[in-house]
């Protein structure tokens, strides 16, 4: 079987007299569309190895939003081989089970009725739930409990551990879901019997219990911490039309209401060979490596179709948007503006001007932390996705100072940059450190993979090389130029948060049906 | 026997290209051996004419230099009612500015100089470290000295840095999380507890830039510092550098006393702390044992297999992936150095579903207690121990801190050597004898941070109540404390 398209294309390295900050990384593309990036050091006798899907809450809609990263968990349940001592009746009981999930959706529609009607205040109190809801509920516990006899549980993570992989996890973004582990240099073939039985032959088991791990998640990072729902809604209000206003994580009424039909169907599309990335890093002979990446991720079949596109741009904002709501924290005062995608000529620019704004000699700090002495902390960042980014700023305001003050000096500094040409040596300060951190981030190799995941996941891998080139490259005119296009005040969002008073209620939702006082 | 034993019985020579078939099963891959030997702390180990001990390892696979500096010291050695004042002076070290440089010079000159230096003290120990590009080496190690040797700690710098800790005073309560880890440890070790006293707003405003300045005169000394320095240099030349750069320095080898041993843990009990969250935390656990107890390499074993590696332990596979309970769920166990270690476990889960899972984490703690671990869950663990092994060392910066730390704290020099036999060493039983003499459910103490009505209205399914749960039927409310002054009301 050979189904290598053979792609071989070396990354130059120019013999340089400065050592630049570069990895020579092979690339190559399978036969079914699978792409490769492979890149060998040797610094310890392990292998970082990962590959990204190229799907994220952005492919999503209303009503699914957070199945991608429900789908990440369920990757980790098995195949038709791992996570099981009998397929067959394992399968037959997954069946019975749906059965049974689909009665149970029936009346989580007659449930939904109710709560529109006011008659209960939240769906996923068991006192709200129907008769016959309790009664399908205890028949699937049952068929649960009848599964587990025939399961091997956790079953990959039993094998990864036993061979010495460490770090084994996933992530999921907007953009982009990727799975790694670190492991012996020699068990690069386990992980590809894994990782590539696990895409052939998935088995998404026991998905009803992990999915609610998914809304215990949810219920850490978002809903018990001081602004995890406020930073929710402030993206929500940031963004307009695009995909990324919903959670990665998912909306609470969407996360309980996920099917897994609809995830077998997402699987189909989002997860065949010519939608993924394969990365490699580490102690690995490249010749056996890619013996043994077409032996066992070639034989899997190309996808149908390709995944559709995202079409959606964001429109062009009109005008300010606010948001200020009080929350368990220290006063804050956050600005966003529209940016651009990842891929995008000016990110550099961008960076560069937050580098300008950001840090203990940054321009905020020096402005609202040292010399007004009205705020506390204040960063300014950029976080540019696959399809489009934002311009980030936020300060936490000094006990008993105005936050508005806080904004106005925040926007004075924008405005300052926009207005006045840059200093050579303030250029040049944070050009050094550009550099610096081109360096720094090549330091381990998990690292490295977890970077080529990611920035592939973006659509650009190779910034990892061109980055400290394209910094060189950044005028202060550049700099001045994305600050006066993209920082305008009809492209920005603000928010403020204030210290809730602590003997005040919480926002909770009503205690009981009809006391709707918020 | 199981089919990891077979994996590395048999471990002859991967089998060669041309392509073979793809195994059924991946028990039936084999895998050519790995041999590894740690690398030696004596090989690192250089001692400079002043007394100051460092561990170097040149690394040029990146044009950078990385010099740690561990300083005995710590907030355990804050004066009564001037708590806060090693933490404090920890962070004005760097921010402060030197002799030569006003605090606002020092940062533009190592911001242009790419340099990152980072100083701080923690409970029993002092930090600072430089990561700069090897071409800026001299530059930046000459800010670094100054920074340590001559630290100007400049009054403005020092009011804004109490006024940041004052602030993040204020929002000591808004985190479940803060509220949990700071009062786990109150009840663990006492509040009294050198290593455990509260700041307040009262002890930040008491410090000024002289208590500051005494604090760093009476510990910064390089015959109480250990250097851990690896990165693209020579080693001779690099030991000439901190030859010159550490010589001189005013003063002697200062006395340092040592971290207080005892403790003094909360009554075994349940205590319950209300905040409004739709999701509880829940800790269980005690003191376990130091770091010179032989219980040790039984006492990880059992760990990983209660709670401590994830998906193949128990407390995550029941709570987490069985029941769907929580996404964090598990179980920590700390060694002490200077003070007994701790046992952890931990999960969080919506309000009505806590009492259950409570008892299910108690359960598995009972279980391994009352059971000896199963033959193939002590070998995950011994095997994944094992393999795992080399990642202590996996880069040089990472082989040379943890030499530091080994001579920091005295590690037994026989422990990195002989650790894989040890492991391999341990049996079922001794798992079991270990659980049954460290964990004692009579004596633990569970803290449960969270909406308390909810908690106790359970989920409806299972007889569970947390009361009835209560270690000697102990069961506390504890109020939040007013976050400025850490008191009760």
């Amino acid at each position: 079987m050979r189904l290598l398209r053979s792609v071989l294309a070396l990354v130059l390295v120019a013999a340089a007299p400065a050592p630049k900050p570069r990895i020579e990384v092979t690339e190559m593309t399978l036969g079914n569309g699978m792409r490769w990036l492979l890149f060998p050091r040797h610094d310890a006798p392990t292998v970082s190895a990962g590959w990204v899907a190229h799907v994220g809450s952005v492919n999503e809609r209303e009503g699914i939003t957070g199945i991608s990263h429900l789908f990440e968990h369920m990757m980790f349940k098995g195949t038709h081989t791992i996570g099981t001592k009998d397929i067959t009746a394992d399968l037959k009981i997954i069946e019975e089970q749906e059965k049974v999930r689909e009665l149970m959706r029936s009346e989580l529609k007659v449930m939904r009725e109710r709560l529109r009607r006011g008659e209960i205040d939240d769906l996923l109190k068991p006192e709200n739930q129907t008769a016959r809801y309790r009664e399908l509920d205890a028949q699937f516990d049952d068929l649960v409990a009848k599964q587990r006899d025939v399961i091997v549980k956790d079953q990959m993570d039993q094998i990864y551990t036993r061979n010495g992989g460490e770090e084994l996890n996933a992530f999921t973004t907007e953009d982009l879901t990727a799975y790694f582990v670190r492991l012996p240099s020699n068990r690069l073939e386990l992980w590809a019997w894994l990782e590539s039985d696990r895409l052939l032959n998935p088995v998404f088991r026991e998905f009803y219990s992990e999915r609610d791990v998914v809304f215990e998640e949810r219920r850490m990072r978002t809903e018990s911490t001081p602004l995890g729902k406020f930073d929710e809604a402030f993206n929500a209000l940031f963004w307009e039309a695009h995909p990324y206003k919903w959670p990665v994580v998912g909306w609470p009424s969407d996360i309980p209401a996920i099917t897994k039909a609809q995830a077998d169907e997402y699987f189909g599309l989002y997860y065949a060979p010519n939608n993924l990335t394969g990365v490699l890093v580490g102690d690995f002979d490249p010749a056996e490596a890619r013996g043994i990446i077409e032996r066992y991720f070639a034989r899997i079949p190309r996808g149908p179709k390709d995944p559709p596109e995202m079409v959606t741009v964001e429109p062009e904002q009109l005008g300010e948007k606010r948001f200020i709501a009080e929350a368990e924290t220290s006063p804050t005062v956050r600005i966003w503006w529209h940016a651009v995608p990842f891929v995008h000529k000016d990110r550099t620019p961008l960076d560069l001007l937050s580098d300008l704004l950001t840090g203990r000699t940054g321009r905020l700090y020096k402005s609202l932390v040292l010399n007004r002495q009205i705020a506390n902390e204040v960063e300014a960042s950029v976080d540019l996705k696959k399809y489009a980014g934002a311009f980030e700023v936020e300060s936490v305001v000094k006990e008993g100072k105005d936050p508005s003050a806080v904004e106005s000096a925040l926007l004075e500094e924008i405005a300052r940059v926009q207005r006045e040409p840059i200093p050579a040596e303030e250029m040049q300060k944070v050009k050094n450190q550009g550099k610096g951190s081109a360096f720094r981030r090549l330091s381990s190799p998990f690292s490295i993979a977890i970077q080529l995941l990611y920035y592939d996941g973006l659509g650009d891998w190779p910034y990892i090389n061109s980055y400290a080139d394209e910094v060189d490259a950044v005028t202060a005119a550049d700099i001045q130029r994305v600050a006066r296009t993209y920082l305008t005040k009809e492209n920005r969002t603000v928010g403020i948060f204030l210290r809730r008073d602590a003997a005040a209620p919480s926002p909770a939702p009503p205690a009981a049906p009809g006391d709707g006082t918020r | 026997m199981t089919a990891g034993i077979l994996l590395l019985a048999a471990a002859v020579q991967a089998a060669p290209a041309p392509a073979p078939a793809i195994p059924d099963s991946p028990d039936t891959l084999v895998f050519k051996p790995l041999a590894y030997t740690p690398p030696r702390a004596a090989d690192h180990r250089v001692v400079l004419k002043n007394g100051m001990v460092v561990f170097i390892a040149e690394d040029p696979t990146l044009p950078l230099v990385d010099i740690n500096i561990t300083v005995r010291t710590g907030g355990y050695l804050d004066p009564a009612g001037k708590e806060g004042l090693a933490a404090l002076t920890g962070s004005l070290l760097r921010n402060g500015g030197t002799r030569s440089l006003t605090a606002e010079q020092l940062d533009e000159r190592l911001d242009f100089l790419a340099a990152r230096v980072a100083t701080s003290i923690g409970d029993t120990s002092g930090s600072a470290s430089l990561n700069c590009l090897a071409e800026n080496l001299d530059d930046s190690l000459r800010l670094f000295l100054e920074i340590l040797k001559e630290p100007r700690f400049q009054e403005d710098r020092l009011a804004l840095t109490k006024d940041q800790a004052l602030q993040e005073m204020t929002r000591r309560n808004d985190d479940p999380e803060d509220i949990e880890r700071r009062e786990w440890n109150v009840l663990l070790y006492g509040e009294g507890r050198a290593t455990n006293r509260f700041t307040t707003e009262a002890s930040v405003r008491s410090v000024s830039r002289e208590d500051v300045a005494a604090f760093h005169r009476r510990y910064f000394h390089p015959a109480n510092m250990i250097a851990a320095v690896s990165g693209a240099f020579s080693r001779a030349e690099m030991i000439r550098k901190l030859e010159a750069a550490f010589a001189g320095w005013p003063g002697a080898k200062p006395q340092v006393a040592p971290v207080p041993s005892e403790i003094a843990t909360a009554a075994p009990g349940l205590y319950r702390i209300q905040k409004d969250v739709p999701q509880g935390r829940v800790t269980i656990g005690l003191p376990t044992v130091k770091r010179d107890s032989p219980d040790i390499y039984a006492l990880e074993v059992m760990n990983e297999i209660l709670g401590g590696s994830g998906f193949v332990s128990r407390i995550t596979r029941n709570v987490r992936s069985n029941e769907g309970l929580a996404y964090s769920a598990g179980s920590a166990l700390r060694f002490g150095v200077y003070y007994p270690g701790a046992f952890r476990a931990l999960f969080q889960s919506k309000s009505r579903s806590v009492p259950y899972a409570t008892q299910l984490v108690l359960d598995e703690i009972k279980k391994m207690r009352d059971q000896p671990v199963t033959a193939d869950e002590l070998d995950i663990i011994k095997r994944s121990l094992i393999e795992t092994f080399p990642s202590n060392f996996e880069s040089k910066a990472k082989t040379v801190a943890l030499f530091a730390a080994d001579e920091y704290t005295r590690r037994d020099p026989t422990f990195w050597p002989t650790y894989r036999d040890r492991i391999r060493a341990v049996t079922a039983a001794d798992v079991q004898r270990v659980a049954r003499e460290h964990l004692v459910p009579e004596k633990m103490v569970v803290l449960v941070v969270g909406d308390q009505k909810e908690i106790d209205i359970g989920d409806g399914k299972h007889e569970a109540s947390l009361a009835a749960m209560a270690p000697g039927g102990h069961v506390v409310t504890l109020p939040l404390r007013d976050p400025m002054t850490m008191k009760l009301p």
